[in-house]
């Protein structure tokens, strides 16, 4: 029963806010304790489980589990410390349905499940009101959704060899549509509010749609793992270089911010591809470091963009240090998995994704002085953004471990 | 009979492609819906033809009651759509029978072509009325494509598809506030 409840209690506690949203304190009250019983939910769920209380069966995975949970996590430390600027309230509506879609997503039994999922996922957040028309929002992730059903159909359908192996790339594609990657980056405008934009997409929901595709992946077309692998890094690849590059040269700080997560997402699309171990840690560490560290960063230097104000704090360079990967920090720690698996493999590979961690340095330097001075809750939430990733750096193999890695 | 709906499903996603007025919008998706209905109830059951009739109905409802009153069909303009319809018919037609094999082709060229045709619907330059309802179509196909292997799915994921079918048609674009 708890995939259930892991997908309907915060989506009860979504629409509870919604409903009281002319109360906020009320909607805030419902919607926590709701959000709350359900992530408890999620702890509580035993990966592998299958439940079909529905008639679909559900069931989490280790892997998606644990990014529920560090969704979940990254979720209460933005409503508890979100800047001023920001009412709870409305924070926690959209958190809380994001995460009801993620646990449906992580808990979907079929592709095709997943798939209507993340078509009424996009279509609430186009629906509401924002800068970018309803038809701009909505585009990525209905590619997505196309790319993922004829992949679905290619996989299953009797034919030529070649079959399964489009069915593939539909796969790949529909999974880069749907986060938001190279070569189907969603359109930003800096301007426009987090939740509307497509930074839920990358930084909330994708690592788990991600995880999610690549288990049903793997039960569809077992015979093509060297395929999706060898996809995989090289669109990885592509948006390590593209997405630092990028990000330090960009103009707009908020869109550096987005380029930054697509470069991330390089380096989690190389570990994914990799298909051995180190590579899986090394992903997973760098997703962890996606939710509940970069995520929470952007949240907070939102309203330092718009002031324009650049700050050079000792703060500001641990921040840094942070985005780039440095040691202490659980970047470095996925980072030398990465090299590893990468040297195990092929060896250029490792030289290639060596080189792009070059990269990483000139806009980690930026993104950390967008932040300008954190006071109050920001300087508490950056405070704990920094400490979750410096133990998760020091000691990532119970987070490891609950990933069943 | 599986053919006819096949190609019902077809002219209903080309309507979709083809129309601005709720009308036409309307004629489109319960063209879609009564082709993947009696397709589906040759491979899936009664009951997941049943749930696809009642989620397209609803939407087919609801599109009446909003977006231009008109028909609205094939405006000026609409040549390079009527070639896209056309084109990924053929396609739909060539990929279903001539490159997969087996059972079950007029399923496999229904849920190609509407795929095909709502995802074009929904990358080109549209108004909201149009997209939603070409979202309808999609919800509706993703559930009807899962049965293109031959074995059903199960009733559940063809309710939740006309749930999903249903429930966007309800959506109002820009009444719901973001943080």
């Amino acid at each position: 029963m708890q995939p259930e409840l892991a997908v309907g209690l915060p989506a009860a506690g979504s629409v509870c806010a919604a409903v009281l949203r002319t109360r906020p304190r009320a909607a805030l009250l419902a919607a926590a304790g709701l959000g709350l019983l359900g992530l408890v939910a999620v702890v509580l769920s035993q990966p592998g489980r299958t439940s079909d209380q529905l008639g679909i069966s559900l069931s989490l995975s280790p892997e998606s589990r644990a990014m529920l949970i560090a969704a979940g996590g990254a979720l209460a430390l933005t409503v508890v410390l979100a800047p001023l600027a920001v009412e709870r309230a409305i924070l926690l509506t959209w958190g809380l349905a994001g995460f009801a879609g993620m646990a449906a997503i992580a808990a979907a039994g079929s592709l095709e499940v997943l798939i209507l999922v993340v078509l009424v996922l996009s279509v609430l957040q186009a629906a509401a009101s924002g800068d970018r028309s309803f038809v701009a929002r909505v585009r990525g992730p209905v590619l997505a959704v196309v790319l993922l059903t004829l992949a679905a159909m290619f996989a299953r359908v009797e034919g030529p060899q070649f079959l399964p192996r489009l069915a593939a790339v539909g796969l790949i594609a529909g999974l880069s549509a749907a986060v938001g990657t190279l070569p189907y980056m969603h359109q930003f405008d800096p301007q426009e509010r987090t939740a509307t934009s497509p930074i839920p997409w990358i930084a909330f929901i994708g690592p788990v749609l991600a995880l999610a595709v690549l288990a049903r992946a793997r039960e569809l077309i077992p015979s093509e793992g060297g395929v999706i692998g060898a996809m995989m890094i090289g669109l990885g690849l592509l948006n390590v270089v593209w997405g630092s590059l990028a990000s330090w040269r960009t103009e707009n700080g908020a869109a550096a911010w987005h380029y930054s997560f697509i470069a991330d997402w390089g380096l989690v699309l190389s570990g994914l591809g990799l298909a051995i171990a180190d590579g899986q840690r090394a992903a997973i560490l760098l997703l962890y470091g996606i939710v509940l560290s970069r995520l929470p960063l952007y949240l907070w230097s939102r309203q330092s963009l718009r002031e324009k104000r650049p700050n050079d704090r000792p703060i500001n360079l641990l921040a840094a240090a942070m985005l780039a990967g440095a040691a202490p920090f659980a970047g470095f720690a996925a980072r030398l998995l990465l090299l590893r698996g990468a040297t195990q493999l092929y060896w250029p590979l490792a030289l290639a994704i060596g080189l792009g961690l070059l990269l990483w340095l000139p806009p980690s330097l930026r993104l950390g002085r967008s932040l300008g001075l954190p006071r109050g809750r920001q300087a508490w939430g950056v405070g704990i953004a920094l400490a979750i990733n410096v133990v998760i750096g020091l000691y990532p193999q119970p987070f490891l471990a609950l990933a069943g890695l | 009979m599986s053919a006819a709906a096949a190609f019902a499903a077809w002219l209903g996603a080309s309507l979709i492609v083809l129309s601005e007025g709720r009308r036409g919008l309307a004629a489109g998706l319960a063209l879609v819906t009564a082709g993947f209905a009696v397709i589906t109830l040759v491979g899936g059951g009664v009951e997941a033809a049943a749930a696809l009739v009642a989620g397209g109905s609803v939407a087919v409802v609801q599109r009446l009651r909003t977006g231009p009153d008109e028909w609205g069909v094939m405006p000026p303009g609409s040549t390079a759509r009527l070639v896209l319809a056309a084109a990924v018919g053929l396609m739909a037609l060539w990929i279903s029978t001539s490159v997969m094999t087996g059972p079950g082709a007029p399923l496999r060229f229904a849920a190609m072509s509407v795929l095909g045709l709502t995802v074009a619907r929904v990358l080109t330059p549209s108004e909201p009325p149009a997209v939603l309802t070409a979202l309808g179509a999609l919800a509706l196909s993703v559930a009807a494509a899962a049965g293109a292997a031959g074995t059903s799915p199960g009733p559940a994921l063809y309710v939740s598809a006309a749930l999903v079918a249903a429930g966007v048609s309800w959506i109002r674009v820009g009444e719901v506030d973001a943080a």
